[in-house]
């Protein structure tokens, strides 16, 4: 089966609006997670959010898109994407090649404008501008047309892991050879719909989310996108190579919609699956860039799962959630560009507002950046509702 | 990639054997209601108590197939807008009640992956599980989901793939705003030949168990094919690409089922590609049973086997010649377009 | 109008069904005494949320975190307790 590397990486989240701003916050341990000003909801006024510092006038300055009845999914998107394919450095004609795929990935997807789908789906006052935009896939479809792809096209939403998820078909779309590229990745945005939604199940935190603290009490909130190109070994030439997708494992929890079990069966067999597929064994894991919501149930069933695999020797790991807020779909995508530029970067970045192990885990975070280190292979873990999982392996080009 | 099974809730009895015996179900309304089981009979009515419709017809046709064949592995859904029933009554509360104290039954009910999730857990299966929601693609990006996976695979395996879709008032409205419904009354069976703009509203589920193996197939998924956007001309011309891909030509395929939609705006496409390429072969559609949503490719290709498996009696079809090639064609507002190949399986022919 | 102690109890079970979906369940069936969670009526986390939301918008009572809920949502007794020493509505 032929090698699938990354050679393009585009990313913006509350931590900056390129991959190099990420990277800066990252460095500097500066949290994107704060008092969200763009977003309207009544909720900013008690919960903190990580919210992308651009409105959507300045996002379609910046992307160059005045389109009309685009909403933030596809501005943030396009941003990503664009960022992604230049820097991959892809032309026209590759995106246009029949042989490049693009999967992106959501949950609020075009849904974004709760208060316009209210009133377009309850028949109330005037039709809005975003009436042919509401289905989930809407913003990867704006960028079909746009970008005028040929190839194979698909959004996914396993929530959590949906960009993870579209990373793994990415690359077995690239090994089985019915793709030369792909652009693979998603994006989510601040909804009143996500946000009332975690709020309804009791797990968002009241301050910035403490993943693996023993006092954690839920989640942040985020919005973000992130996209990267894939590509066979054999397109590769002497191009920048980032990292190999090295493995990957996709597994269902089966123990209930909106919580992971105690024995942690789905996350183990996902990353279980990724260490086979990688041909690796968990002592080669370098670093894992975890899931880590900061809710009790995920940390707590995470935690088991590092424990059940890696023994007493649990790898250095971090959640940078803890920096990027949940972004949801977009995690995934999100937290591989973070796997990579620790691969390429030789860094481990921190697991923010971490103080205290969870009793009878004992599992302490890397809560420093770590610098000139050697890291040749990343895991990166994404669990959600449904019982989706799935967990990636990047690894260092040799 | 081999079908062993198929299994439908649908506006017609396709979950009895009455479909398939001949009996047309006429829809006058306007909206072609899936005609539902009484779940009662197999799902938890702790459980039921909280599904969708969506997730209900997800259920009620993959649960039966699930409990049938123990092999199945993963599970792999295609669905448009999933739950939106539950969706927009959520999103309604959030509105009514501004943002106040919200029941999150709806919320998790309404992710578009609560099928597969659900699926999942009443079968115990902690495989391979994915949810596709491209628009009216989803259903075919399951499908080659479920290929790469089964083409990896080291041992014989089973997975279940399928399609949901339901009518909710809500994306109704918003489809009506769209204007993808009928402005004038007919019925179902009156559809295809309309040429009005719009068509009629339809919903279901459909699941399929697929392998890597051909044993006790009914049928076998030779190749996909989709593109987005593409021109008349440059569409004729990728179809022959497709064709001679897997190395056969127009005159290969003996039966073409289309999507037509009675949609006077969009229907050409299907008009064309026959002219340009399969001028004289059979021809029939599937929209007069299932009514047009996103992801009822899938019912085609539910359609599509049973014509492989040599039924005749399905209304309307008695005229066709047992095909032991079938190309199912399905596009949404001539965006999203996508071909499924399907062969009948040899040995039950020969 | 103040509502008796039992059509109180009759009119909680009703909203119970109803916010709850209880298909195959009728008031008779729910036992005044008989645990709300762990028993025969199937009830789990997500249904305690349900009930919160139940109680906020039939009596108007908020009640903040499920930590708090889970003593007041035992059995049908203590809720309707509840609800006589703190509904707003």
């Amino acid at each position: 089966m032929r090698k699938v590397f990354i050679t393009g990486i585009g990313s913006i989240s509350s931590l900056g609006l390129t991959v190099e701003q990420q990277l800066k916050s990252l460095r500097d341990a500066r949290s994107g997670i704060g008092k969200a000003t763009h977003f309207q909801s009544v909720y900013t006024a008690q919960l903190p959010f990580a919210e992308i510092n651009a409105s959507d006038d300045e996002l379609k300055k910046l992307t160059v898109c005045a389109d009309p009845g685009v909403t933030r999914t596809t501005l943030i998107a396009l941003k990503a994407f664009q960022e992604a394919v230049a820097d991959g450095k892809l032309s026209q004609q590759q995106l246009s090649d029949p042989r490049t795929a693009f999967i992106s990935s959501s949950t609020v997807g075009g849904m974004c404008y709760t208060d316009s789908l209210y009133a377009d789906a309850n028949n109330k006052g005037e039709t809005s501008e975003f009436y042919a935009s509401y289905e989930g896939s809407n913003h990867t479809l704006q960028i079909v047309k746009k970008y005028e792809l040929k190839g194979y096209t698909d959004t996914i939403n396993t929530a959590c892991s949906s960009s993870a998820n579209a990373i793994l078909l990415g690359t077995r779309l690239i090994q089985s050879g019915r793709a030369d590229r792909a652009i693979v990745g998603g994006a989510d945005c601040l909804a009143k719909f996500t946000v009332n939604g975690f709020n309804s199940l009791r797990i968002l935190n009241e301050t910035p989310c403490r993943p693996f603290d023993e006092h954690r009490e839920g989640l942040t909130l985020g919005e973000g996108a992130a996209y990267l190109v894939l590509e066979a070994e054999n397109l590769v030439g002497d191009k920048k190579r980032y990292a190999e997708v090295k493995g990957f494992g996709n597994a269902n929890d089966a123990f209930h919609p909106s919580a992971t079990s105690d024995d942690a069966r789905g996350p183990l067999r996902a990353m279980r699956d990724a260490l086979q597929s990688a041909e690796l064994s968990p002592f080669d894991i370098d670093y894992i860039n975890a899931h880590g919501t900061g809710t009790v149930n995920n940390d707590e069933t995470e935690s088991f799962a590092f424990i059940t695999i890696f023994g007493k020797q649990v790898p250095p790991f971090s959640s940078t959630k803890s920096y990027t807020g949940h972004t949801l779909a977009a995690a995934g995508a999100v937290e591989a560009i973070i796997s990579v530029l620790s691969i390429c970067h030789g860094e481990i970045y921190p697991n923010l507002n971490f103080e205290q192990p969870i009793s009878g885990r004992g599992l302490i975070p890397v809560t420093k950046l770590q610098q000139n280190k050697q890291i040749k292979h990343v895991m990166s873990n994404s669990f959600g509702f449904g019982g989706n999982g799935t967990s990636l392996i990047f690894s260092k080009c040799t | 990639m081999y079908i062993k099974e198929v299994c439908a809730i649908s506006p017609q009895l396709t979950y009895g054997t009455e479909f398939e015996s001949g009996h047309f179900e006429l829809h006058d309304k306007g909206i072609l209601y899936a005609i539902e089981p009484s779940y009662l009979d197999f799902i938890p009515a702790s459980l039921l108590r909280r599904m969708g419709k969506a997730v209900r017809m997800g259920i009620g046709a993959g649960l039966p197939l699930v409990k049938k064949y123990p092999g199945i592995e993963g599970i792999i859904i295609g669905t448009a807008n999933g739950g939106l029933e539950d969706c927009i009554r959520f999103l309604n509360q959030i509105v009514d009640y501004k943002e106040g104290v919200l029941t999150p039954t709806s919320f998790v009910q309404s992710t578009p992956n609560a099928v597969a999730g659900q699926l999942a857990l009443m079968g115990e299966k902690t495989g391979y599980n994915s949810t596709h929601t491209n628009g009216s693609l989803a259903f075919d990006n399951a499908m080659l989901d479920a290929q790469l996976v089964l083409e990896t695979a080291v041992k014989p395996m089973e997975l279940l793939i399928g399609a949901v879709e339901e009518i909710s008032d809500y994306n109704y409205n918003i489809d009506t705003l769209n204007s993808h419904y009928k402005s004038e009354s007919i019925t179902n069976e009156e559809l295809i030949r309309s040429t009005t703009a719009g068509s009629l509203c339809g919903e279901g589920a459909t699941m399929c168990v697929v392998a890597n193996t051909a044993d006790h197939a009914i049928a076998e998924v030779v190749d996909q094919f989709q593109v987005c956007f593409p021109g008349k001309e440059e569409l004729t011309g990728l179809i022959n690409n497709f064709l001679d891909k897997n190395g056969m030509s127009p005159k290969d395929i003996d039966l073409l089922l289309f999507g037509n939609s009675g949609d006077g705006r969009t229907d050409h496409w299907y008009n064309d590609l026959q002219q340009e390429l399969f001028p004289d072969k059979q021809i029939t559609t599937f929209k007069q049973f299932s009514g047009d949503y996103r992801t009822a490719g899938a019912f085609g290709c539910y359609v599509a086997v049973k014509l492989l498996q040599g039924n005749h009696r399905i209304y309307g079809f008695d005229h066709l010649r047992r095909p032991r090639t079938v190309l199912v064609y399905n596009q949404f507002g001539g965006e999203r377009h996508g071909f499924i190949l399907l062969r009948g399986n040899q040995a039950s022919i020969a | 109008m103040e509502i008796s102690r039992d059509d109180l109890k009759l009119e909680f079970k009703q909203h119970l069904i109803t916010y709850l979906n209880l298909l195959d369940i009728k008031v008779e069936d729910i036992k005044d005494d008989e645990p709300l969670f762990g028993g025969d009526l199937g009830l789990d986390s997500i249904d305690s949320v349900e009930m919160i939301v139940l109680l906020d918008r039939e009596y108007g009572i908020k009640i903040k975190n499920p930590t708090e809920g889970r003593q007041v949502l035992v059995d049908v007794n203590t809720i309707v307790d509840y609800i006589i020493a703190n509904r707003t509505k």
